[in-house]
């Protein structure tokens, strides 16, 4: 027998209390995980960003169109190797009215600038000789159900039409990384443009260009909207990681939400943890005076109820582990990234977050023990042994 | 008359007062006591005569308000709480009325449990832990957690955990008190062949008088004072 084997023992004196703080950490953990893991696959797309691409967008909002003739303007810059542009199309399919997915119309130079969603040369030449040809990713057409050469027909409200908007789907992408949507429907901003009224044609969403030195993207993007300083129309150019964020910013309040409950999360296995050990200190000041009296110090039955409550704390925190990676990484994850790969492209258990979580599972254990273990130390022998008297 | 060296445990002049809601109440007054190394001392009187709060002190558990305490020729009212712990880890074994052992543990942690403070290797704390248990005759019951054993079999266990690391000095508080007749018969026999055998100075505090009759001297405590009565006759 050792003292840490001593402090080990106590753990197993109530198994059932012990087993239920256990459990209730562990869901704490399991919980905080999923937060986080939510957190980090909205906020992923960011992270992963390419180095070497600008976003430009109308200077107000992106909601708001950018004349069309600017692209060529664009293409001009000294620095730009390639560029692109795009309009939100907003639709649904009336048959899937529940299933959300982002269209996009983009000039047929998408595919190029974005290099890390590819295309067979076939269908990607295919889709080019379809005027209402679209392409679509991998996950999408597992989802929905759509094979190459179906017609598919979408409804928007962004662009009404009297009959709805037909496509014939000629290919579909595969994304390089994991962090790349894989749920998208791409299809021809000619298309949309012809079919749009005279004054609204001729507009678009965004443009996306990639530049031939990573280095320079801040440059050069400052050097796009100050081409436009003078127009009607203003621009804000921003790399890749910036303008995602930024669109992310949007949703801040839900990411905040998030963080809070995360937090409310941790608050309540702190208290769950410190309930235990307080309990546990409580019925044992006897235990604890006769310990004092044969001559262990106050500092002996310190470290002895925080070191139960750190090895509740980690054995929790791996409980807590041992669950959530079969959940999230097995079931939860694979049928997301499936079924909505557009929101949650990876869903999987970040590896910062996990050590994260059995870090604070032990050092809130400890924090939550500072109280009952100055309890514990501070216990007069002598009243505490008349009382067993 | 012992001889100066012979005197283990000397007190003079001891009081001790408890402030209980601004007044103040004195327990012991004034109070002088000498304990022969070797000897076998009871300590009576009616309930709150201040019997456990002379234990504690002898035992350096408390402090006295005023007076000295001299135990082997060590001053302890002067220690520090650290270096009280110290002197009783080392020198005094403690023997409560409810036994006080620990449940999670086996019959032998519980004796090992004093050692675990001492540089004691871990072989060598089971082989003192099984000797004490021997000692006290439970060598066959050294992996029986407490639950399993009987009210006298877990005084032993405790008398064995107080003797494990050769202590100057056994304290005992009402150490029959829970216990059958002839449990606390064997427990009292144990303690005589303790004090007779081994030579340990025992300090025993009890409310049986049959108890008390076990002892070589008795000390009745009355009011704060002390008499004592050796052989049947009582001395102020």
């Amino acid at each position: 027998m050792t003292l840490a084997s001593l402090a080990a023992r106590n753990l197993l004196r109530n198994k059932v209390r012990t087993s239920l703080t256990l459990l209730g950490v562990a869901v704490a953990v399991v919980t905080f995980l999923l937060l986080r893991t939510v957190v980090a696959a909205w906020t992923g797309g960011a992270e992963f960003a390419a180095k070497d691409r600008l976003v430009t967008r109308h200077k107000v909002t992106f909601v708001m169109p950018l004349p069309k003739r600017y692209i060529e303007d664009i293409r001009a810059m000294p620095g730009v190797k390639a560029s692109t542009y795009c309009n939100w199309f907003g639709g649904k399919d009336p048959k899937h009215e529940r299933e959300f997915f982002g269209q996009f119309a983009c000039d047929d130079g998408y595919f190029d600038v974005m290099s890390e969603q590819q295309v067979s040369p076939e269908e990607l030449a295919a889709y080019k000789a379809d005027r209402t040809g679209a392409i679509i990713g991998e996950s999408l057409a597992h989802v929905m159900g759509w094979k190459v050469g179906e017609v598919v027909n979408l409804e928007t409200g962004i662009y009404p039409a009297d009959t709805p908007w037909t496509f014939t789907i000629r290919g579909t992408y595969r994304a390089t990384s994991r962090n790349v949507d894989k749920s998208s429907f791409f299809f021809h901003w000619d298309y949309l443009n012809q079919a749009l009224p005279e004054a609204r044609r001729d507009t678009i969403g965004w443009t996306i260009s990639r530049v031939d030195d990573p280095a320079r993207t801040a440059e050069i993007g400052v050097a796009i909207d100050r081409a436009f300083d003078d127009k009607d129309t203003q621009t804000l150019s921003q790399d890749e990681h910036t303008f995602q964020a930024s669109f992310l910013a949007g949703f801040s309040a839900v990411l905040h939400a998030f963080d809070a409950i995360s937090l409310a999360i941790l608050l309540i296995m702190t208290l769950i943890l410190g309930n235990t050990i307080a309990m546990g200190v409580r019925e044992r000041t006897q235990e604890f005076a006769t310990m004092r009296a044969i001559g262990f110090m106050p500092a002996h039955l310190r470290w002895f109820v925080v070191g139960e409550a750190g090895v509740l704390g980690l054995f929790g925190g791996a409980l807590g582990v041992a669950i959530a990676f079969p959940l999230i990484q097995g079931m939860l994850g694979r049928f997301l990234e499936e079924n909505m790969g557009n929101i949650f492209p990876v869903f999987r258990l970040p590896f910062g977050a996990t050590v994260a979580a059995l870090g604070l599972a032990v050092a809130l254990g400890v924090a939550a023990a500072l109280l009952p273990a100055r309890t514990a130390a501070r216990v007069k022998v002598t009243d505490a042994l008349r009382k067993l008297a | 008359m012992n001889k100066p060296d012979d005197i283990l445990i000397r007190l003079r002049g001891i009081t001790k007062t408890y402030e209980r809601g601004g007044e103040s109440l004195c327990i012991l007054e004034s109070l002088d006591l000498d304990v022969p190394r070797g000897s076998f001392a009871a300590l009576m009187g009616p309930s709150g005569s201040g019997k456990s709060t002379l234990l504690n002190l002898i035992a350096g558990l408390d402090k006295p308000t005023a007076g000295t305490i001299d135990i082997g020729g060590e001053r302890i009212d002067k220690l520090s709480e650290a270096r009280l712990a110290k002197f009783r880890a080392s020198s005094v074994g403690f023997i409560f009325q409810s036994y006080n052992l620990l449940p999670v543990l086996t019959a032998a942690e519980n004796v090992e449990l004093p050692l675990l403070l001492a540089p004691v290797a871990a072989s060598e704390r089971r082989r003192r832990a099984q000797t004490a248990l021997r000692v006290v005759g439970l060598e066959d019951r050294m992996d029986h957690f407490p639950r399993q054993l009987s009210g006298g079999q877990e005084q032993r266990v405790a008398i064995a955990r107080a003797i494990v690391n050769d202590p100057l000095l056994l304290v005992a508080d009402e150490p029959t008190g829970d216990l059958d007749r002839k449990s606390a018969d064997e427990i009292l026999t144990l303690l005589e062949t303790l004090n007779e055998k081994l030579g340990k100075t025992i300090i025993m505090v009890t409310h049986d008088p049959a108890a008390a009759a076990r002892a070589g001297v008795i000390h009745h405590l009355d009011k704060g004072r002390l008499s004592v009565e050796a052989h049947g006759e009582v001395h102020a």
